[in-house]
């Protein structure tokens, strides 16, 4: 059962609030990322090399902004839910309740160092025509985030698309 | 801390057309699980839990986008030294990468440009394993230049 059109547009253009991460950049984290990584850049891990570059100490990688502004596990933000959530949560009312990211492009402008402090400011941009795809069927819904720092540097502008999908229903198909 | 020299990739020695050298990396568990909840942040069950990725339709746990852009930021820094400045990364994913899998990744450059004092190369990549392609996209990256 498709969503009415007028219900998803809804949703989009309208910015979140400025919502700070709970941890500002710091060699932890970073150390955390290139550990799993096994990233040996030495912007990010040797301060000695480092301090000798145009950024004068480490940096943290730039793929990792959106780390520093992710939800934790709890306990759970104490604020109104964004477009994004709000959107999600009709969606999962309605059976699409599974989502699986398809794209994401990241522009980076300001270098983050240790002690900056994240924020990111987000928007539902386009919500596409239900499709059948081979999960299931589903919509493909493109967010745009601005991630900013403690100067109001814009660090980094991207965009996440995810197909928010009815695993179930393609799960009924395939068992007829 | 074992002293080496970084590479330097430098623009003027980069043709359009030039391939990156191959890299292969193992996906386990850990790099599954690990990526999505310690490198990332990311808590969503499907990364770190068989039960829920096999309700959501998928064969196992499987690598969270966060994780698949990490791999690709540090596939095109490891190409061009540290003096390599990321400027965007695109990136589309198909299959998934499941514990087991072996990511390939490859990379060619697509561009040599200049742009606002920067010296840029654009580098079209892709990432398969065994079930096909897993990511695919471009990377642009500005380099030193000798003199």
């Amino acid at each position: 059962m498709a969503i009415a059109e007028a219900v998803l547009n809804s949703y989009i253009g309208l910015d979140s609030e400025r919502i700070a991460g709970v941890d500002a950049v710091c060699e932890q984290m970073i150390r955390h990322w290139t550990e799993v990584m096994e990233d040996t850049n030495p912007l990010y891990s040797d301060p000695q090399y480092a301090k000798n570059t145009k950024y004068e100490g480490v940096i943290a990688p730039p793929m990792q902004v959106q780390v520093y502004t992710m939800n934790p596990l709890w306990p759970k933000p104490e604020r109104d839910p964004n477009s994004m959530e709000s959107l999600l949560k009709v969606m999962a009312e309605e059976g699409y309740s599974t989502i699986v990211a398809t794209e994401q492009n990241q522009e980076y402008f300001t270098p983050m160092k240790p002690g900056d402090q994240i924020s990111q400011i987000m928007s539902v941009k386009e919500i596409s025509a239900e499709k059948q795809t081979a999960r299931g069927p589903g919509y493909f819904v493109t967010f745009a985030y601005k991630f900013i720092n403690q100067n109001d540097e814009v660090v980094c502008q991207q965009t996440f698309t995810i197909l928010v999908y009815n695993s179930i229903a393609a799960m009924k198909e395939e068992a007829k | 801390m074992i002293e080496t020299k970084p590479v330097v990739l430098n623009w003027n020695d980069v043709k359009v057309g030039d391939e990156l050298p191959v890299h292969k990396r193992q996906i386990t568990a850990a790099l599954v699980s690990g990526g999505a909840i310690s490198a990332t942040r990311d808590y969503s069950d499907v990364h770190h839990d068989y039960h829920a990725a096999r309700r959501a339709g998928a064969d196992d746990i499987f690598m969270n986008i966060l994780t698949t852009n990490g791999l690709i930021g540090k596939y095109i820094t490891d190409w061009t030294g540290p003096a390599g400045e990321l400027k965007s990364i695109q990136l589309r994913l198909a299959v998934p990468n499941y514990p087991g899998d072996i990511l390939e990744l490859t990379g060619k450059v697509s561009k040599k440009f200049e742009e606002n004092d920067d010296h840029l190369v654009e580098i079209e990549y892709l990432g398969k394993n065994k079930q096909g392609n897993h990511a695919k996209g471009k990377v642009i990256i500005s380099l030193p230049i000798r003199g």
